[in-house]
């Protein structure tokens, strides 16, 4: 872990970072903010949907602008996030909140894998007929999205005070 | 319903609850609390103003290689200590917080003195 730390912190992106003056490291967190406000706001509203809020809108119509957005904030908060890292990536080296948070965002990916695969998720995008127990595996895939995510932006947020 | 709409709300106020936690928590000074301190020192690393907060590293006539963290790089900037300000090898003195890890040789500083000019990155109240 160190030496991919140190590698990140030597790199051409981070000398890069580091030459663009005083105001680099705020502007690149103010991105990672606009990504993660963007990604979380996208997931609440989806899995609540998923948790059984606003039954009456079609899970579809609700997925169409969510998940996009979602993908969207996500490649702007890791983006971001990997060039806030490269500033002092080894003054992280046992930060036990990046170590949760890393983790966890692949352990989120995966449930976002998972989600798309189930048959209750494929029924309810195609706007099929519902089988019994679908809206109950929704709800908990609808609630481990959720958790995931606010352990990982909570993480994150924790990592500077650490 | 009244049963669905209980869950909502309870997962609103859940997720508010972490939020409210998290702003409360304050970078702050939070992990300088070990009394004042002055340290005199040679300039072995120069200021740098990128990434979250401005850094230095002086060597104290102990032979003691000291972390200095300044404020973030745009306050440093704007108390007049820049990247090119001070010069390698030059002897300045900051006051401030020393880290409450004993082990840890890092100090959050308000001043840096050098060559009688005062850069006040925390200015008193």
């Amino acid at each position: 872990m160190y030496e991919l730390m140190a590698w990140l912190e030597a790199s051409a992106l981070a000398e890069f970072l580091r030459g663009l003056g005083v105001w680099t490291y705020g502007l690149v967190n103010l991105v990672h903010i606009l990504g993660i406000g963007t990604l979380l706001g996208s997931v609440l509203l989806l899995d609540l949907r998923l948790l059984g809020a606003w039954n009456s809108i079609p899970l579809p119509t609700i997925a169409r602008p969510t998940v996009p957005l979602a993908a969207t904030g996500f490649v702007l908060a890791v983006c971001s996030g990997v060039a806030m890292l490269s500033f002092n990536t080894t003054e992280y080296h046992g930060n036990p909140f990046l170590y949760i948070k890393l983790p966890m965002l692949v352990v989120a990916l995966a449930n976002v894998a998972i989600i798309q695969r189930l048959s209750a998720w494929r029924r309810g995008m195609a706007g099929d007929a519902s089988q019994p127990g679908d809206r109950g595996v929704l709800a908990v895939a609808g609630a481990v999205s959720l958790l995931l995510w606010l352990t990982v932006v909570a993480c994150g947020r924790m990592i500077g005070y650490w | 319903m009244s049963y669905r709409k209980n869950i909502q709300s309870a997962l609103l106020a859940l997720f508010f609850a972490c939020m409210a936690q998290v702003a409360s928590a304050h970078h702050g000074w939070s992990g300088n609390t070990a009394g004042e301190i002055e340290i005199t020192g040679v300039v072995e690393t120069a200021v740098s103003l990128s990434g979250p907060h401005g850094t230095m590293r002086i060597r104290d006539d102990e032979g003691q290689l000291w972390d200095i963290t300044l404020a973030p790089g745009p306050r440093t900037h704007r108390s007049g200590l820049k990247e090119s300000t001070v010069p390698l090898g030059e002897t300045v003195t900051v006051q401030g917080q020393r880290n409450e890890d004993m082990e840890m040789y890092e100090a959050k500083v308000r001043r840096v003195i050098w060559n009688g000019k005062e850069f006040d990155v925390y200015p008193p109240k």
